[in-house]
């Protein structure tokens, strides 16, 4: 295997799963347009393109973990070509967001006569951004210091310890997504509600979105640290998490002080 | 000829130097209500009538008239 080719980088086997994760996507934006147009099947096609997208991401990664930490196939190299991909990706998902932080801003910084040329629009009820938004910010930026405390413990060689960091970590990305959520439930405007609760809900949607993502990559961090996958020279897997939790935590940064702050004065 | 007809429009507002004269219109629009509702009919708002009737298409000031008669007229009264 690995000691038959005279090179570090590594040549994946054949593998089902991008043709598979294809076939998942198609079915998903062709289900997904189906059903916005009420056709027949149209929602049924949907959930079974993103079920099977979820299983295809599921057995591509589980591949991955097999290819590396139990066949050795990630060199120094291989680690480093996958962080230089994640941060590109992570970059993507910066152009993603500020995409929608311009909407709000094109919107709300010069609103329109059809909504009385003010910001808030009358009639909107604004969160009051001292309440669960002034919490939550807090909640998620400790969650940060909590994933730099596993990072530190896995460089370390505490083991257990960084077990406990990622159980910290996790806990308080749930009572922040548990917040929004209720937050979500009992705000006072919808999505439908002007060009306000539009941009609104769309960025802290997508925010919530990838928190609710890098938790997940959170807790399969933390599955792996308790069965020994990550070693204190080696664990690519939970920078990339540990990166993609900051991010997320930056993103929130941007729409508590544009969005919450200063939106609703 | 009959007595000379003056033709006046309202007057260049340096706020809005932009082609796109909406929120000229609009302000002025604004004024004038925001004027009606701090000293009544008087004829200082006959002033902020003239700007936003010239500058105003009929249409729009019939819709803020039904929108605010409605009690949904979006803006700062």
């Amino acid at each position: 295997m690995i000691e038959s080719q005279r090179h570090s980088y590594h040549l994946v086997d054949p593998s089902p799963w991008p043709i598979s994760g294809s076939l998942g996507a198609l079915a998903t934006t062709v289900g997904g347009v189906m059903y916005m147009h009420s056709f027949q099947g149209g929602a049924r096609l949907l959930s079974l393109g993103l079920i099977f997208i979820l299983y295809t991401m599921f057995v591509w990664w589980r591949d991955v973990l097999r290819e590396s930490t139990l066949e050795g196939h990630h060199t120094k190299v291989v680690q480093l070509g996958l962080r230089y991909g994640f941060i590109l990706f992570i970059v993507s998902e910066v152009m993603f967001f500020f995409a929608f932080f311009w909407a709000s801003s094109h919107s709300s910084l010069a609103p329109t006569v059809e909504i009385g040329g003010i910001w808030p629009p009358k009639g909107i009820g604004v969160l009051d951004p001292w309440e669960i938004p002034f919490l939550n910010t807090p909640i998620l930026l400790s969650s940060g210091a909590a994933v730099t405390w596993a990072h530190h413990a896995i460089l370390a060689g505490k083991e257990k310890r960084a077990v406990y960091a990622l159980v910290a970590t996790v806990f308080l990305a749930l009572v922040f997504t548990g917040f929004q959520g209720m937050e979500y439930y009992q705000a006072p405007f919808t999505i439908s509600d002007s060009i306000y609760g539009s941009t609104f809900f769309l960025a802290t949607g997508f925010h919530g979105f990838h928190v609710i993502i890098g938790t997940l990559f959170l807790i399969i961090c933390g599955i792996r640290q308790y069965l020994g996958h990550l070693t204190k020279e080696h664990h690519v897997g939970f920078e990339a998490a540990a990166w993609y939790w900051h991010f997320v935590d930056v993103v929130r940064l941007f729409p508590f002080v544009s969005i919450y702050w200063w939106g609703g004065i | 000829m009959a007595d000379e007809i003056e033709l006046k429009t309202a007057p260049a507002d340096f706020r809005f130097p932009t082609t796109n004269q909406t929120r000229h219109c609009f302000t002025r629009y604004i004024e004038f209500h925001g004027c009606l509702a701090a000293k009544g009919e008087s004829n200082e708002c006959e002033r902020f009538a003239k700007y936003y009737l010239s500058l105003c298409p009929g249409e729009w000031v019939e819709r803020w008239s039904e929108q605010r008669e409605n009690g949904t007229f979006p803006g700062p009264l």
